[in-house]
């Protein structure tokens, strides 16, 4: 069951770690979305996993889902901004924000 | 088949990343959370496994289908063609430090042995009520902001025409 938690562990830190590099080097901003989801899947992988190994499903589950609702309120709020930056700049590039005019 | 599982959650996360095409990115997205609630339900989660097919791999996909949609058309966003060499050496070097470290750990933590009682809805409705609100919470702040969002753009939108 440790030996199972440790392989999940593993695994959880290459989903955070691919996320951590999608944040860090895309210029897309659907992509960074792309990029906090895929961390947010490692988190809840997280809790699950120890949850099984500790046998304590019931809380893990209930902590998970609570994750899941927050990411996605996150990424509807995200995308409604992204939506309204591509109006103005007709550009999904995160570079042309920096040149911000009133 | 548990490891096969998590290698395709893991492939499809990075082909996510690499896509160059917005939209497979979000299938692949999809995807890699389809693997996900297969490994919840092997795992005994049911309840996070059909939030994650119904939430995840249904709204959040749809969200971003529709995301894509709306700013499709617009000059696209040039990546840096560098990725397809420096992601595999990146990884490489993740995977390799992820085996050492995973494998000094291996029979060094004790067994964790807790079992509990109760049912799910009682622990999610009991227990965990403050973070029922906090849930309530956020999502009424997301509703908010999106109606905020897109009232200005429409405002935005009428002032331009004038």
């Amino acid at each position: 069951m440790n030996n199972m938690w440790i392989l999940n562990m593993g695994f959880v830190a290459l989903l955070i770690c691919t996320g951590l590099y999608c944040l860090l080097t895309m210029k897309n901003m659907v992509k960074l979305l792309i990029g906090v989801e895929i961390i947010a899947k490692g988190i809840t992988l997280a809790l699950i996993a120890s949850g099984y190994a500790r046998d304590n499903m019931l809380v893990a589950q209930s902590l998970a889902i609570t994750v899941i609702v927050v990411d996605v309120a996150v990424i509807a709020t995200a995308l409604a901004i992204i939506i309204s930056i591509n109006r103005h700049t007709k550009s999904l590039d995160v570079r042309k924000l920096t040149k911000l005019k009133g | 088949m548990h490891l096969f599982l998590m290698i395709g959650l893991v492939a499809f996360s990075i082909m996510a990343v690499l896509s160059r095409d917005l939209l497979r990115s979000a299938i692949n997205l999809a995807v890699a959370s389809i693997f996900l609630a297969i490994i919840f339900f092997r795992m005994n989660a049911v309840y996070a496994g059909v939030f994650e097919v119904s939430v995840v791999a249904g709204l959040i996909t749809v969200l971003f289908i529709t995301a894509i949609a709306l700013t499709r058309g617009d000059q696209e966003v040039v990546e840096n063609k560098r990725h397809l060499l420096i992601f595999p050496l990146f990884f490489l070097i993740l995977v390799i430090i992820d085996i050492l470290v995973m494998k000094n750990l291996l029979g060094k933590i004790p067994a964790m042995v807790s079992s509990e009682t109760g049912t799910f809805g009682e622990v999610l409705w009991k227990q965990r009520t403050f973070d029922l609100i906090g849930q309530i919470g956020v999502i009424f702040a997301g509703v908010l902001a999106v109606l905020a969002l897109f009232r200005q753009g429409e405002k935005n939108h009428h002032g331009g025409k004038e």
